[in-house]
């Protein structure tokens, strides 16, 4: 019977939802929400992501750098968002992550211009990671032609920076180096 | 003298011990011959007051061309009565370890001596092709019986971890060999392969005469997942630990912590003050929704949904509580090497508290209320003792070992993290039935309360993330101990290189629980097998329908899942009358 008084005491305990939305706690860890205009593809969240839910990879074209999440991998860590530099990828508070007949629904993509470096002409990165790179050089403060020099410097892919240092080392010290 | 000295040079007096080792401090490894590795087990389980808390074997070759095999202890005292218990400062961890040689690999069975090894055996014959010699039940246990013979997963050679072995046809899939008690007319009820409780696989033989059990068996490991396989080929320290959350899906949280916990002591690393109580807060959470949870299914399963419904009603607010805490209503997500990930702020600990309160007075308003239902208590009390020399023997954990009078929790007898400043008392009742066991719940959920309280207020400030200053030292090992809802977790891990895990062994509460559960099935009705099984809580995934067979007229009968729920929850109407 006790419970019974109970039950009259705090009457009903459901929640209208899904009739009415549910309210979540502030800092709630939801689906990670993706801003297109502000990802600049350094691709952070791709080697961050623990369960590979986001992967960032070139199409097979190889002219866009594609940048595409599988909500149904998602564990809702938050790594995505800790890494993020430019806050492109912050969790929301949206759980209501189901989809009708189709898994596909569940995929997230963003596709990015890619840039080509200046001395070989491959693809290597994006041209928004390089503008965020510029914007923040000036930035610092630096002098216009230390700008261009670096500029330069990052233009040029991991191949060619490596050709050009060994190129250097050799010019300099030629002596121990077997033509 | 140092810590566990005394039981070391008390093992030297029958035993040659080959090494000794430390690492971390108050875990002791000692090193014996193959040959002695029973005798060994038997004098720190028996004679010294040993609990057996996990074995791992291991695949040593690239090492030193050797497998090995650890059995750990917890050295605390055998707790039959009062005053059989070691001090604080006694108690520690033993492993006893043993080589086993490549070209020859067999090693005593300890399980004659301890039977609660029996599963750790019958695990390393699966995984490693380990024999244990004498090992009294040599059936498999944890590869499903179509697996190959002769490919042993864990083995570092033996296969990728992604490899699938070609299933066997229906027809000509291999028989799992249940053990039959001998009578005549007795009643061979199969309940499963999902259990009516928890929904999870597990299949369950009951042998009944009448209503009566006579005797049980059963099949477990439907949901193997290798889990361990899949972290020591392809997963960083990063992914492991939320790999870990997914062992289980109520008390992962207590699984993450173990795991990571593991590979920080293996590298002695310390964590800040800060992250460990806020490992123990979300802890405590996941404690509070667990025992509610196992409260209301042992209302539920047999009748009493008015009360099922109002302990679900006040679940929730500890889920509230979950998500204030840690952003999700599962505690997941927080825990990474070197501390946690998320901290708590001023107004989320005044909303807590809040919740607090309002949980423990229901709750106790509830308690009251089911205590005073004759007919509920009638149910609960006498049914599915557990016997406490039974206990002894398979080194039970968690509530269904303090049920039956054994004041064990790893929180008091190895206290981590910010325990030592905690006050909280280890709840123990005496009976060994299932309203033993539900009330050391009940009472734990107080202690919770009362833990996250008091984490609350004394939590200093500060970091919640250890500096970068550690490296992974390879073939480091140390485990770890965790008091999750349902027992204690261990975790072992021994580190690689590169930053890869080179075994990772990780021992569930229940593990240690299922072997227990044939003698607690014993002398009690079908209709409360449910029960019994639920009070357990175990850790796994049920069926709908049960087929009962009867040995004798060859009939059978295929039970619904609605059938045999209707009957634990009424008890009329037996659903075997007319066979």
């Amino acid at each position: 019977m006790k419970l019974l008084d109970m039950t009259r005491k705090y009457g009903s305990a459901t929640y209208e939802y899904p009739f009415a939305p549910y309210t979540v706690a502030d800092g709630f860890r939801g689906k990670p929400e993706y801003d297109y205009d502000k990802c600049i593809g350094c691709t952070a969240c791709g080697v961050a992501c623990p369960s590979n839910a986001i992967n960032v990879e070139l199409n097979e074209a190889k002219d866009k750098l594609v940048w595409k999440f599988d909500c149904g991998r998602c564990i809702y860590c938050g790594r995505c968002d800790e890494v993020c530099p430019t806050n492109a990828v912050m969790l929301g508070s949206d759980f209501e992550t189901a989809v009708k007949f189709n898994k596909e629904d569940l995929i997230e993509t963003g596709e990015l211009d890619v840039e080509y470096c200046q001395k070989c002409g491959k693809v290597f990165t994006t041209k928004r990671l390089i503008a965020y790179c510029v914007e923040n050089f000036k930035k610092v403060g630096w002098s216009e032609r230390v700008i261009e020099e670096k500029t330069k410097y990052i233009t040029t892919c991991p191949e060619c920076k490596k050709a050009e240092s060994v190129e250097l080392v050799s010019k300099h010290y030629s002596k121990g180096v077997k033509k | 003298m140092k810590k566990g000295e005394n039981f070391i040079n008390k093992l030297r007096e029958k035993i040659t011990i080959k090494d000794v080792s430390r690492m971390p401090e108050e875990q002791i490894t000692v090193t014996v011959d193959r040959s002695d590795l029973p005798e060994a087990v038997r004098m720190l389980y028996y004679d010294m007051g040993g609990w057996l808390v996990t074995m791992i074997p291991n695949d040593e070759r690239p090492l030193n061309g050797n497998y090995a095999v650890y059995y750990v202890l917890s050295m605390e005292g055998g707790k039959m009565t009062a005053d059989d218990e070691l001090s604080s400062d006694e108690k520690c961890w033993i492993t006893v370890k043993a080589y086993i040689p490549a070209n020859d690999p067999t090693y005593p069975s300890v399980t004659r001596l301890v039977p609660a090894a029996v599963w750790y055996e019958r695990e390393a014959y699966d995984m490693l092709g380990l024999v244990a010699e004498g090992l009294p039940d040599p059936r498999r246990l944890v590869v499903s019986d179509d697996w190959p013979e002769g490919l042993y997963p864990m083995r570092k050679d033996s296969m990728e971890y992604n490899f699938r072995p070609d299933p066997y046809s229906h027809e000509e899939e291999p028989e799992y060999e249940f053990y039959h008690p001998e009578g005549e007319g007795l009643v061979d009820v199969p309940l499963g392969p999902l259990h009516i409780t928890s929904d999870e696989p597990g299949h369950f033989r009951l042998y009944c005469e009448g209503d009566q059990i006579i005797d049980a068996d059963y099949r477990l490991f439907y949901q193997h997942r290798g889990m361990e396989k899949l972290a020591e080929n392809r997963m960083n320290y990063d992914q492991m630990g939320f790999l870990a959350e997914r062992v289980c899906g109520i008390c992962g949280y207590a699984h993450a912590t173990a795991c990571i916990e593991a590979a920080e002591r293996a590298i002695d690393m310390e964590i800040p003050r800060r992250a460990q109580a806020l490992r123990i807060i979300n802890q405590e959470i996941e404690r509070l929704h667990s025992h509610m949870l196992n409260i209301g299914l042992a209302c539920e399963v047999t009748g009493n949904i008015n009360a099922f419904m109002h302990i679900f009603r006040i679940r929730e607010f500890s889920m509230e509580l979950a998500q204030l805490i840690s952003g999700g209503r599962k505690t997941y997500g927080n825990v990474v090497v070197g501390g946690m990930r998320r901290d708590v702020n001023g107004k989320e600990i005044r909303r807590g508290l809040e919740l607090l309160d309002t949980m423990e007075t229901q709750l106790k308003e509830v308690w009251e209320a089911v205590m005073e239902d004759d007919s509920q208590i009638e149910r609960w009390k006498g049914v599915g003792v557990l016997d406490r020399q039974v206990a002894r023997d398979f080194s039970p954990v968690g509530p269904n070992v303090r049920g039956s009078g054994f004041k064990r929790d790893t929180r008091y007898d190895h206290p981590f993290d910010f325990h030592d400043e905690i006050d909280f008392e280890v709840c123990y009742e005496e009976g060994g039935d299932v309203f033993a066991r539900e009330t050391v719940r009940y009472k734990e959920l107080l202690q919770s309360i009362s833990i996250i309280r008091q984490c609350f207020e004394l939590m200093p400030s500060g970091d919640i993330v250890a500096p970068h200053n550690r490296k992974i030292v390879p073939q480091a090992y140390a485990l770890a101990n965790n008091e999750a809802p349902r027992g204690e977790n261990i975790h072992w891990i021994m580190h690689g290189g590169s930053q890869k895990v080179y075994r990772w062994r990780c021992r569930a509460a229940t593990y240690n629980n299922w072997p227990t559960l044939r003698y607690q099935f014993r002398g009690n009705t079908i209709a409360d097998a449910a029960l019994i099984v639920c009070s357990m809580d175990p850790c796994y995934s049920c069926t709908d329908r049960v087929t009962v067979v009867d040995v004798k007229s060859k009939k059978s009968k295929i039970l619904t899942h609605k059938d045999l729920k209707r009957y634990s929850q009424t008890l009329k109407d037996s659903p075997l009358k007319g066979m």
